[in-house]
């Protein structure tokens, strides 16, 4: 039968890309590894649990909205609303603390991050308007709110055990750390395990396949973006954690960070493809890097000209070796 | 039409139009239990049109459509798809990047332990369960991207019948199988027609195969029904005449007199070997056509990639008789050789942008402009003359190419590469999804190319357009070349021995 042919040149071929890919697959963790050893051996300090305690917890944060940011790229979008939600989930959470209580700000927060979201995801399932324009929109909307509500001024007062959240930790392990351990394991289930998971996979792979059998696109992509925006809420609160004021402000840095962190992982911005391992992986390189030329007193200005130049490396290598693998 | 017996599925009086233009006219449609029914028509006809409004695509139909003598409104795919009935459409609707089981299952995933979790070991031993009950093999850890074209259609065959399906529609499924394959769909349409009653709607171009197959055959043209009848009541010719609307013109003289061995080289390769299968040796003089026939995964498309440089080969490849270093697309292009690839959705077309765009792009860079501007006027002109020649419609050169129906957009792909004046070209199934008195006018024009001193590959699945065009074939079997004859020696039956032979 020719299907049989047929279908024995196509594992011929995938045979002879075998190597290649599954090198390319683990180029990330090689980096990675190297990176560390190098560290370890060039750079003074680095190489200590204080240290990494250190770099853990500065980065836990971006791991967190990355995460969530993973999500919407595996569907062909991405967020740039996740830095005024967190910073809203911040100011809120601080208000409702100092005027009711502490559970009911962190709840309050983050329900406001999860319909922030949802309404991006309306926005773009069901409107049509492009996740560029719309999350433009919602970050410029979300903030310019937050600077009339508090007056552009920082919220204090919260109490002193709120930090725990932010700057405690259990044994070595900074809690942020724990929070972003448990964030990344619940995007892995969703994705692994889930209906979800596998239909944000068909959604951003093939949006008009995924219509024509019968998945609603409309509601995947609204779950998503709503768990996108509610991740971004849990990060506000912990960013409140640590610093115990609401800064409206602030976190203005996320939302590229967080995609930078995720393409730096390997997954391509046009969807359908991805994994949580390279979100993590992809924010703990970027938070090695910044830690290292911190340790070396190289000045902080440098950092942004260094992490774009990883992106572009990073990324490059992961594309040129795509393009080949294609020629082939 | 006998009365008494029951339809499974009525469509009256349906209508549909695109932006004020209106594609269905009022069509009446129907389908019994068990019934082939075959839908033919020329390009642009609304024959997917008719399909996608029953596959509830579009929700601003009108008319009346009823299943089981229920009347039905279908305003979205789920509704459809509920109802149980099934629809391969002309252009794929797989998820490229996820494996082949995986889009067997595609929005019907099995449920796990837990509610809203999937059970991906069943999933994956099912789709292989309903592969094998249809008798088809499929490699169902690859990802669709890495497979050929016809294995991508017979993921999607398996994909729909393996539903629970009442009427199942295949929008022209054969147009990229070979013949083995056609054969293995033909048996599986029979038998599900027969054994569960399922009522199958069949689109195709192949009206042999029309003819052989349909208990009733509709022909359509210009949005609207011309006849309905049983299958026995037609003739090849007689189906001809009403589906073109006119008698079908002979083609003009067929291949004159083959070029004389001195013509110079249009396209050569000496030494060449893709992904280390053994080198072979080729060429084609000016004004020759070279046929390229084989099984489905013999290696024609390849060896038609590493030509142009798109896939990593060793060897030496000349264009018109000058050898090009370092081969790649944009080089070989402007050594003088263009290729029509086979997939025209993924490879072949911008989409989104219009008719004219699309075809004036390989030229642009050529004929059309100097020194980095376009020649004003130019473009449109090059385009309107295409559109003619080639008998694209509806004929409006700002029309988003992503709009037209299958066998336009092919037309449209070939206009492209023949308005450029190439050195050399290379048509990979070059008028799959045409329509026949399409694919003659096609013919004509590959022909004329030819005579005018372009040196020309066709690879088709398709026999007779191999004989009809060639003045030499060529046939590969497992990425070699394993026969070469003069169009003289070759048969119709011969030909076919020749490639089934392994
Ligand atoms: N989305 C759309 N927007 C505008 N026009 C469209 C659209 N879809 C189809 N058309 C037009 O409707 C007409 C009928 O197209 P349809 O695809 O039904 O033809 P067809 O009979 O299937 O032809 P083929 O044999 O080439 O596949 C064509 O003129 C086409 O250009
Ligand atoms: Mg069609």
């Amino acid at each position: 039968m020719t299907t049989s042919n047929d279908t024995a040149t196509d594992r011929v071929t995938s045979r002879h890309g075998w190597q290649w890919s599954s090198l390319a697959a683990y180029a990330l963790p090689i980096i990675f590894v190297l990176l560390l050893i190098i560290f370890s051996l060039a750079v003074p300090y680095f190489a200590t649990w204080a240290n990494f305690g250190n770099v853990l917890q500065r980065n836990s944060i971006i791991g967190i909205v990355a995460c969530g940011m993973l999500l919407m790229i595996i569907t062909g979008g991405f967020d740039l609303s996740v830095g005024a939600v967190g910073a809203m989930s911040s100011v809120v959470a601080a208000v409702v603390i100092v005027q009711f209580s502490m559970p009911l700000g962190i709840l309050t927060a983050l329900a406001l991050g999860l319909l922030v979201g949802a309404a991006n995801g309306f926005f773009i399932a069901k409107i049509g308007i492009s996740p560029f324009v719309t999350t433009l929109a919602t970050q410029v909307l979300v903030t310019g709110f937050l600077f009339v509500g508090t007056s552009a001024q920082p919220v204090y007062g919260v109490p002193e055990s709120f930090t725990v959240l932010g700057l405690g930790r259990v044994g070595p392990v900074p809690i942020p750390t724990i929070i972003f351990a448990a964030v990344a394991l619940i995007t892995w289930g969703i994705l692994r395990f889930t209906t979800l998971g596998h239909y944000i996979y068909i959604v951003g792979g093939n949006k008009a396949a995924a219509r024509l059998a019968g998945i609603n696109v409309e509601r995947v992509l609204m779950t998503t973006y709503a768990l996108g925006g509610f991740f971004a809420a849990v990060a506000g609160i912990v960013l409140l954690g640590q610093t115990n004021i609401g800064q409206p402000a602030s976190a203005t840095d996320w939302p590229l960070t967080a995609i930078a962190a995720v393409v730096v992982g390997g997954v391509p911005l046009s969807g359908g493809v991805g994994q949580v391992w390279s979100a993590v992986l992809g924010t703990l390189l970027l938070g090695i890097i910044a830690n290292a030329l911190n340790l070396l007193g190289v000045s902080p200005f440098w950092q942004p000209a260094v992490t774009g130049a990883v992106i572009l490396v990073a990324v490059g290598l992961d594309s040129y070796q795509r393009k080949q693998r294609e020629r082939r | 039409m006998p009365k008494g017996e029951a339809m499974l599925l009525e469509m009256r009086n349906i209508r549909k139009s695109f932006s004020g233009v209106e594609v269905l006219r009022g069509v009446d449609f129907s389908l019994k239990p068990g019934e082939i029914h075959a839908l033919v028509g020329h390009n642009g006809a609304g024959k997917s049109t008719l399909m996608k409004v029953l596959g509830g695509n579009y929700a601003d139909y009108e008319g009346e459509i009823s299943l089981h003598g229920d009347k039905i409104r279908l305003l979205s795919p789920r509704k459809a798809i509920d109802r149980g009935i099934a629809i391969i459409y002309q252009d794929f609707s797989l998820v490229p990047d996820l494996s082949v089981a995986h889009n067997i299952a595609l929005g019907r995933e099995p449920r796990g332990r837990l509610r809203g979790t999937i059970g991906h070991a069943i999933l994956r031993r099912r789709s292989a369960k309903e592969a094998e009950r249809l008798g088809i093999r499929l490699p169902m850890d690859a990802s669709v991207r890495s497979l050929g074209v016809g294995t991508q259609q017979l993921t999607e065959i398996v994909r729909a019948c393996s539903r629970e399906v009442r009427v199942l529609v295949m929008d022209e499924p054969t147009a990229r199988l070979a013949p083995a394959e056609r054969e293995l769909l033909f048996s599986t349409m029979r038998r599900m027609a027969d054994e569960q009653g399922v009522g199958i709607v069949y689109i195709s171009h192949f009206l042999d195969e029309v003819c052989d197959l349909s208990d009733r055959i509709t022909v359509m043209r210009d949005g609207l029904v011309v006849a309905t009848r049983p299958g026995a009541d037609y003739t090849l010719d007689t189906l001809a005449e009403l589906l073109v609307g006119h008698e079908i013109t002979g083609r003009e003289a067929s291949r004159a007199a083959a070029p004389t061995s001195d013509a110079s080289e249009a396209l050569g390769a000496t030494q060449l070997s893709v992904a280390d299968r053994p080198p072979l040796d080729l060429a084609v003089a000016k004004g020759q056509i070279v046929g390229l026939a084989g099984l489905v995964g013999s290696g024609r498309t390849r060896l038609a990639r590493a030509l142009i440089g798109d896939v990593k080969a060793d060897g030496e490849i000349r264009v018109g008789g000058r050898r090009v270093a370092h081969v790649d697309p944009e080089r070989a292009t402007k050594a003088g050789l263009s290729m029509v690839p086979e997939d025209r959705k993924t490879l072949g077309l911008a989409l989104g942008a219009t008719v004219e765009a699309n075809i004036v792009v390989s030229a642009l860079g050529k004929l059309l402009s100097v020194l980095g501007f376009v020649k004003p006027g130019s473009r449109p002109r090059l385009a309107e003359e295409m559109i003619e020649r080639f008998v694209i419609r509806p004929p409006d050169r700002r029309k988003i190419v992503g709009n037209l129906s299958g066998g336009n957009a092919q037309k449209v792909l070939l206009a492209r590469a023949l308005g450029s004046r190439p050195v050399a070209m290379i048509l990979d199934q070059p008028t799959a999804g045409v329509d026949i008195g399409a694919k003659v006018e096609l013919h004509n024009q590959i022909l004329a190319a030819a005579k005018e001193g372009a040196g020309i590959v066709v690879i088709s699945d398709d026999l007779d357009e191999l004989l009809d065009l060639s003045d030499q074939v060529l046939v590969m079997n497992g990425g070699r070349l394993t026969g070469s004859y003069a169009r003289s020696d070759l048969t119709r039956a011969s030909l076919l021995a020749a490639i089934s032979r392994s």
